[in-house]
């Protein structure tokens, strides 16, 4: 019992490092430029495709192809604030929700139409391999994404304490107008935080590549997972967005474990629900509010 | 809202009932079953978009999460249906009262939060209505969901011989629509609604009841959405969880009021018109075996709306209408009310 609980916290602990990646991202946009990203899932399934792709002609290793789709994403984001988000930020909510969720239906559906529906997986050497810790299964491919997925979460607020253009973004998200006053250039400081924020994403595409098949509609189930962690973590909220991440993580996979295997997303969105219901502002207050 | 002048009333109601005269005799012209099958999703996204704009539009309230509604509807009238024998006329009525006793919950949770957090919240209600609805195996069918039993011909349980029925049945639920729409936009409550939805906080310090408003229009806006589920599976004659809870009904009801214009009365109804027709046009010049290409115009057209008419399209109409009409003439232009 204890064994089947440790090892559902393990899973749950793991793949919750993924959903940090991404939850972080749309956090990271919606604090600093107000605007929650629908579409932070597909630029998930675009970093797949681009670890699938490199990995399949070139046969380049994912983990190696994270050096590539991590810059390309960024720039995808610059190209994205610049010629997109950044016309609708005088609008109000709802052409700002409608244009990332068109920008979503978007990108599914010319990676559908480019890429077809298959699923495409990559087959790395570690994508079978397991430590054993005792009883406990640890399967490797899972542990580098989640090490490497606390090491850029980690990097992430190394830059936001401690570099100027970090703590322009910060001071950007607190109060965007006295941060203009104080001669920071919201045009570029927007532009970074969305860049990093798809640069984020990549680098969860590529690394759930060597054991999670990528596929058209792949995103969604990871939007979905970010949009509550991210309500959990208080929107706009870089740390409780990761500690919210694991959080959902385990109790998806504890739920999958003890009320049945469809039951994952039930236990996430009920957290959800009685979160919004009792502390509708997420657990960890903000930076925002 | 100014007083309109007397000859412009009676201008615009021209233009209903020609509108309506058409709509009545198209299915008598047109013979092709694809054609008329065009039509009823037309019409039906019309209505669902019309249900979402009195919530979505008027009170400014995003809601991702009416297929809540549409599959509330359609599963109680299909329950009582094969369960019970009950006709889907009455099963119908019983479904919009089901969607409206679940919007209370649902509403009392949601409308705490504003904008972005309360667009997840209803996509989390949704989605939890239908993961619930996946696992009510034995009864509601579960995953696999059920096919509605083949009366024939048998009106008075909503099933016909032929899609021209159909047809009336679903222009009929929008002219409903479109009248409550109409008469809620000229009563106290549209004048408190816009106020909510322009600025909340500004119209409960005058003295509006925010929560109340959003609640009383949450209902019926819940109610006409259950009502089109209903309509739905009675003409597809199948229903499982992932068709009557589709996260694509929600969008599809938010989209066509904002292509169209949210906050107007014929908003949706001309953006269903733009964004179905345009698939549909795709669909028999491609054919099938192009997987995303309708979709991919579909988000193309929305970006450009979003981007370039911010207010909708209807606004390019009434426009063009002024033009033509009051060419030189002082212009009565109905005033967006998005702003």
């Amino acid at each position: 019992m204890l064994t089947t609980i440790a090892q559902a916290v393990i899973n749950g602990l793991l793949i919750g490092g993924i959903y940090a990646l991404v939850s972080i991202g749309v956090t990271l946009i919606f604090g600093v430029v107000k605007i929650v990203n629908f579409a932070q899932g597909e630029f998930v399934m675009i970093g797949m495709y681009i670890s699938y792709f490199l990995a399949a002609s070139f046969g380049i290793d994912p983990l190696v192809s994270l050096c590539i789709s991590m810059p390309a994403l960024f720039v995808i984001g610059v190209l994205l604030q610049h010629f997109l988000l950044r016309r609708v930020l005088a609008l109000g909510d709802m052409p700002q929700i409608f244009l990332t969720f068109a920008l979503s239906l978007l990108l599914v559906n010319l990676a559908l139409l480019l890429f077809t529906a298959d699923y495409r997986t990559v087959q790395t050497p570690y994508s079978e391999t397991a430590v054993h810790l005792g009883a406990l299964y640890i399967p490797v491919a899972k542990l580098i994404a989640f090490a490497v997925a606390m090491v850029l979460s980690g990097l992430l607020w190394v830059f936001l304490h401690t570099t100027d253009l970090g703590r322009a973004m910060r001071a950007a998200a607190q109060n965007r107008d006295v941060a203009m006053l104080m001669g920071i250039n919201p045009d570029r400081v927007f532009c970074v935080a969305v860049g990093l924020a798809l640069a984020l994403a990549g680098a969860a595409g590529s690394l759930l590549m060597p054991f999670y098949p990528a596929y058209p509609l792949v995103g969604q189930v990871f939007v979905l997972m970010a949009f509550v962690a991210v309500v959990l973590g208080t929107l706009g909220n870089v740390t409780g967005a990761l500690i919210a991440s694991l959080m959902m993580g385990v109790a998806e996979s504890l739920g999958i474990q003890f009320v049945g295997a469809d039951s994952g997303l039930i236990v996430v969105f009920a957290m959800l629900l009685l979160t919004l219901a009792f502390r509708p502002n997420g657990l960890f207050g903000g930076w925002s509010r | 809202m100014e007083p309109v002048k007397k000859g412009l009333i009676s201008r615009s109601g021209l233009w209903v009932g020609v509108l309506a005269a058409v709509a009545l005799v198209l299915p008598l012209l047109v013979s092709s079953t694809f054609a008329i099958d065009i039509f009823i999703r037309i019409l039906l996204f019309a209505f669902i978009g019309v249900a979402w704009n009195l919530m979505g539009g008027y009170a400014k309230q995003l809601s991702l999460g009416h297929a809540a509604y549409f599959g509330l509807g359609a599963y109680t009238s299909t329950i009582l249906l094969i369960r019970y024998g009950v006709s889907p006329w009455i099963g119908m009525l019983a479904g919009g009262v089901v969607a409206m006793l679940a919007s209370l919950p649902i509403g009392a949770l949601c409308f705490r939060l504003r904008g972005p957090y309360f667009a997840i919240a209803t996509i989390a209600t949704a989605q939890v209505l239908m993961l619930l609805f996946l696992k009510f195996r034995d009864f509601a069918w579960g995953a696999e969901g059920t096919t509605m039993p083949n009366l024939g011909d048998a009106p008075l349980m909503m099933q016909f011989d032929g899609k021209a029925p159909y047809y009336y049945v679903v222009l009929a639920l929008l002219a409903i629509g479109l009248a409550i729409t109409y008469r809620i936009e000229r009563s106290w409550m549209g004048y408190y609604l816009v106020a909510v939805g322009e600025d909340e906080d500004a119209a409960e310090a005058i003295g509006v009841d925010a929560i109340r408003i959003k609640r009383n229009i949450y209902l019926i806006s819940a109610f006409l959405t259950a009502l089109a589920g209903t309509f739905y599976v009675q003409y597809i004659y199948f229903i499982d969880p992932n068709t009557a809870f589709s996260f694509n009904v929600s969008v599809e009801a938010a989209l066509v009021s904002i292509v169209g214009g949210i906050g107007t009365l014929w908003g949706p109804v001309v953006g269903t018109v733009l964004l179905e027709a345009t698939s549909a046009l795709l669909q028999s010049w491609l054919g099938g075996g192009h997987g995303g290409i309708q979709l991919t115009v579909y988000s193309l057209i929305l970006i450009a709306v979003i981007l370039c008419r911010p207010a909708g399209l209807i606004g390019l109409l009434t426009d063009a209408y002024d033009r033509v009409v009051h060419a030189g003439a002082a212009r009565v232009k109905e005033v967006p009310l998005d702003g």
